[in-house]
């Protein structure tokens, strides 16, 4: 039996962290649901002109990987049609209108909600090189050898700065001969910063490509920035073609076309005017996670909570914290030996303090228990049947939940008005229990059981009430299974609780 | 600290409300045999069929229409007691030493009126005592007359001897002694005394009230300890064919000394508390661990697990 209820705890456990692990690894889950993310707002904005022949406009946009996740994103193509082309590396955003179209001129958007994550795992790929072939004049051909010649020893790395370097002149050592150097810099002249630096890669059998895309940070623009991406064994080091300098951080820029491809393209038409702006946003990350959930089609994510409406998320969050609460009272029962009226009531009471807040609830719950006593004292001498007194009592703890309301309303105190859904059913039967437990242990048994009740309602409050954990729970649904292995665990825990070390002091070393 | 507190504990063999539950109720006491004990009617029956003595049953009230033929049913018994069938701790039950058709004077000297009486029925037969709040029976019984062993340190009521079966051998014992603060009634919880019991001769010990050491009777000033408990081996005798007819295997049997039949079996309960490990300044564990590595043969008859215990628990 504590074989069987051993594995199934296990398998609780497991079972519970495997779909918590898919979620995050496959699905992309934030790790900690409350943890402020970091987003950037990234929008292309156009005004085109359409000349009636059929206009086709393709823009490079960003692509999903988990350390950067496409959160959120959205298009406007005006009269025009749209729709998204994935070309190898690359994913361009269409639009295009038919021939035949009455001229005219447009505003299209693209918008996107970027998650950065920076450290998440990034898997750089290295694609096939062929892709990326890049071949000058035989002339440049024979400068860059001799120029990459002296860097054939190098490792890699090394081998990538020096080419680098060129842009800048900074030339690596060993230093190529002042000629060659010379003649490197008419080819960067005729060909531009990015194809001399690809040329050179090529001749150092450095597998390379261009990209072209937004450096990371806040700004507006009308032009991308174009870099190299060379491969140093492991991963791609970006040299801005600008300056030659190196950027190992893949976050610091944010590709929309890859391997040379144009940013931009454009068949029968005029863009009168581009621009890209990228806006730094911090949020929440299961807000943003709520999003691109609802545009999944992983079978968790379509059945994740956040597809609920939002009025039934609200209680859903809550009712999920509500094992928590249990267990609570199961460790405060059987491991500390508190006294409490009942199993549920602290839980329920707990619930109810979210509306009343938790001075007013726990006055009220004082107040309601002093007032039910006195009036079950006297119900007593009426000699009344069980449930017809109950149902007495319980009127009476409606009647005053009722007078408390207007009491309330008068004096504009919202938590009096809230009132109303405590649980009055077990306002009953804790009065009954008290009366009862007065009558039988004594009054200060009686007040310490109310006050070990209060206690635990107010402890298993402050664990609903935290939003993190509300988050967590929300999100990874799954974690109630592990809660229900804690729960199993402390139905089997056989030893001695905290109160009995004071209950049985007196025997303690005797025989 | 709390690690030696723990070591100490588990030494002493003291046995904890969990370990209680699941390693000795829940794996010794079927849930299909707790009626027969949780129903004091059904206890008594099962008692009478094995020859066990018990108070005499009078009448049960079965439903408020009974209550009202009380009055003549009553007639032929000046004193007897009135409880429900189901209660715990002592709750609800009434001692009628003397009564008219009109008015019943408890023990205590109060006269009640017969609304008042018959409200308590009505309360009875309500599950206002009853261990779970359902409709419940009444039980009219003889009224017991305790002997006079522990007059010096009973303050009203009835003391009675509650003795821990484990698989029909008894292992520890004490008794209960009502005292003023109690009101009446053998209840530990209450404020009445514990005071255990020297197995070998049935000479009380130790005496714990509202879980303190004390070695008089706070109401009456005498000892507590070193009294001989009369009928001791047959009292055990009782307690461990009480377990058998039940088919429970950790269980409490309550008994009284009546002056005139000596030792009657009151009742049994399912879930008997720990403080006798205080009463006795000894825990249960050890004991109970002993019992499970007891010879087989032991095992074979009441008298034999009753020598067996003599010889095992007396001090």
């Amino acid at each position: 039996m504590r074989r069987f209820t051993t594995i199934l705890v296990i398998l609780l456990f497991i079972f519970s962290a495997a779909i918590i692990v898919y979620r995050v690894v496959r699905l992309g889950y934030p790790v900690i649901p409350a943890a402020p993310g970091q987003t950037w707002h990234l929008s292309i904005d156009a005004h085109v002109k359409n000349n009636g022949k059929g206009i086709d406009i393709s823009m490079g946009i960003p692509i999903d990987y988990p350390w950067r996740m496409l959160v959120e994103e959205k298009i406007s193509s005006g009269t025009l049609n749209f729709n998204i082309l994935n070309e190898g590396q690359n994913r361009f955003g269409v639009w295009s209108g038919q021939e035949g179209r009455v001229p005219g001129e447009e505003m299209i958007f693209y918008h996107a909600t970027v998650l950065s994550r920076p450290k998440r795992f990034y898997k750089a790929v290295l694609p096939d090189s062929k892709a990326y072939l890049f071949s000058g004049g035989d002339i440049e051909k024979a400068i860059a050898r001799r120029l990459t010649d002296k860097w054939d020893n190098l490792p890699l790395h090394e081998r990538i700065t020096a080419i680098a370097g060129t842009v800048s002149g900074t030339w690596g050592t060993p230093s190529p001969d002042r000629g060659d150097m010379n003649a490197w810099a008419k080819v960067k002249e005729k060909y531009g910063n990015a194809k001399a630096l690809l040329m050179l890669c090529q001749s150092a059998n450095i597998p390379a490509r261009q990209s072209e895309g937004l450096f990371l940070r806040q700004s507006v623009t009308d032009k991308l920035s174009k870099w190299i991406e060379a491969w140093d064994g492991k991963r791609w080091l970006n040299v801005w073609v600008e300056t030659g300098d190196i950027y190992q951080d893949y976050t610091s820029f944010l590709p929309l076309v890859n391997g040379g491809a144009p940013a931009v393209r454009l068949t029968n038409g005029e863009i009168r005017d581009i621009r890209w702006v990228l806006v730094k946003y911090v949020t929440d990350r299961w807000s943003l996670h709520a999003e691109r959930t609802t545009r999944s089609k992983s079978f968790l994510d379509a059945w994740s909570l956040f597809g609920l409406p939002p009025e039934f998320q609200r209680t859903f969050r809550i009712l999920l914290l509500v094992p928590i609460g249990a267990l609570m009272i199961s460790v405060l029962r059987n491991i500390v030996g508190f006294p409490t009226f009942g199993i549920f009531m602290p839980v329920l009471m707990a619930l109810s303090f979210r509306n009343t807040g938790l001075i007013y609830g726990l006055g009220i719950f004082f107040g309601v228990i002093l007032l039910g006593y006195i009036v079950r004292s006297f119900l007593d001498k009426l000699r009344l049947l069980l449930v017809p007194r109950m149902s007495v009592m319980l009127t009476l703890v409606i009647g005053g939940f009722t007078i408390l309301a207007l009491i309330g309303n008068k004096y504009g105190l919202r938590e009096f008005m809230a009132v109303g859904l405590l649980p009055f059913v077990i306002l009953t039967m804790t009065i009954e229990r008290f009366f009862v437990l007065v009558e039988e242990s004594g009054t200060l048994e009686a007040f310490r059981t109310a006050c070990g009740s209060a206690a635990v309602s107010v402890l298993t409050y402050v664990i609903i009430s935290w939003e993190p954990l509300q988050l967590t729970f929300f999100v990874y649904p799954e974690l109630l299974m592990a809660i229900v292995g804690i729960q199993i665990l402390i139905g089997r825990y056989t030893g001695y609780r905290i109160s009995e070390f004071i209950r049985f002091r007196a025997i303690k070393g005797s025989r | 600290m709390i690690l030696d507190t723990i070591r100490s504990m588990r030494t002493s063999g003291i046995l904890g409300m969990n370990n209680r539950n699941t390693e000795y109720i829940m794996a010794f006491n079927p849930r299909s045999s707790f009626p027969l004990v949780d129903n004091k009617v059904l206890t008594k029956k099962l008692a009478m069929e094995h020859g066990i003595p018990t108070p005499t049953l009078y009448h049960v009230v079965l439903h408020h229409g009974g209550i009202s033929e009380l009055k003549t049913l009553l007639k032929d018994h000046r004193e007897f007691v009135a409880k429900p069938a189901r209660g715990s701790g002592g709750s609800g039950i009434v001692l009628i030493i003397n009564h008219t058709e009109e008015t019943y004077v408890t023990q205590s000297g109060k006269e009640i009126p017969w609304e008042d009486f018959s409200y308590h029925i009505s309360g009875i037969l309500s599950g206002i005592y009853s261990l779970e709040g359902l409709e419940d029976d009444a039980i009219i019984e003889s009224l017991i007359h305790p002997a006079p062993v522990f007059a010096d340190v009973t303050y009203q009521g009835v003391p009675d001897i509650r003795i821990i079966v484990y698989r029909g051998v008894p292992v520890m014992s004490m008794v209960r002694l009502p005292t003023k603060a109690s009101d009446g009634k053998a209840n530990l919880h209450r404020g009445a005394i514990g005071a255990g019991i020297n197995f070998k001769d049935g000479i009380t010990l130790t005496a714990v009230h509202h879980s303190n050491l004390i070695t008089h009777h706070p109401d009456t000033g005498n000892p507590v300890n070193g009294i001989k408990i009369p009928y001791w081996e047959k009292m055990l005798l009782i307690a461990a064919k009480a377990a058998d007819m039940t088919d429970l295997g950790y269980i409490g049997a309550d008994l009284v000394i009546d002056s005139e039949r000596g030792p009657v079996l009151l009742e049994l309960n399912a879930r008997p508390g720990l403080a006798i490990q205080l009463a006795n300044g000894s825990g249960l564990l050890k004991r109970l661990k002993t019992v499970e590595a007891a010879p087989q043969n032991v095992f074979e008859t009441p008298e034999t697990r009753v020598a067996w215990a003599i010889e095992n628990f007396g001090i």
